[in-house]
């Protein structure tokens, strides 16, 4: 019980922080661009949906260990993912490039 | 934030005519050039890989077999997917975007790079690069 909880208010903590890069901060969304973020060296936090194919999963996660990346697996499918980025749409990958105000980068990559 | 996509960089070309061939990165182009406004690499890679040499071949054939042949292409980075391994083959004064201007340049750059290549596989090192990938 007291696991689910912790998972619980991290999963809100991730929505938060993302909600402030989306305001403040320079992104990407969707996996051509979260590819061309990781060959230039300028994403710096990787968040995949958790129905991301795992072929694609597979290869973000290959080219963000060759960029030395941190990856999170987020919680939730890409509607939901969508819905965390404000967005209308469906994002399966997103590459954060800029946190702005947020401290994204340094709390979550500890996961995996 | 590491850039990967760098010199001696073993990558696999996944489009066009070499695509699930091997090659090595020469030179890699990250803000692209006025013909080519897209981040691209000069790669050289194996046309045709050598095949698998055996203990009881005669000299004859393990220098029949232990032939390369290779391929110079410029490549966009969108079209290569980069792996973890490298090889350090010195290529830079063979291989230029110069020597991809005229046939006959292109066919001695593709020469020389055979030669160091085959050296390459005769002493045993870097034994992933000089396999088939099977898919």
């Amino acid at each position: 019980m007291v696991a689910s909880k912790k998972t619980k208010k991290t999963h809100e903590s991730i929505n938060n922080r993302l909600a402030l890069v989306m305001k403040s901060g320079k992104y990407t969304l969707g996996y051509k661009t979260v590819l061309k973020s990781l060959r230039s060296s300028k994403g710096k936090l990787i968040i995949i949906a958790n129905n991301c194919p795992p072929l694609r999963k597979s290869e973000i996660e290959y080219y963000a260990m060759l960029c030395k990346v941190g990856v999170h697996h987020y919680n939730g499918n890409n509607v939901d993912l969508g819905t965390a980025c404000g967005k209308y749409f469906r994002v399966c990958c997103l590459s954060i490039i800029d946190p702005g105000d947020s401290d994204i980068i340094k709390s979550m990559p500890g996961d995996h | 934030m590491v850039k990967f996509l760098k010199p001696n960089k073993a990558v696999i070309v996944l489009q066009g005519r070499y695509a699930g061939r091997k090659a090595v990165i020469v030179k890699s182009f990250d803000e692209g050039t006025r013909d080519r406004p897209y981040g691209h690499c000069l790669v050289a890679g194996i046309k045709k890989y050598p095949s698998k040499v055996i203990r009881k071949d005669s000299a004859k054939k393990t220098a029949k077999k232990s032939r390369v042949k290779c391929f110079v292409k410029l490549v966009n980075h969108q079209h290569l997917m980069p792996t973890r391994y490298t090889l350090d083959v010195d290529l830079k004064d063979v291989v230029s975007v110069d020597a991809l201007q005229t046939k006959d340049k292109k066919v001695a750059a593709c020469k020389a790079t055979k030669e160091r290549f085959e050296e390459r596989f005769k002493t045993g090192k870097n034994r992933w690069f000089f396999t088939k990938l099977r898919f």
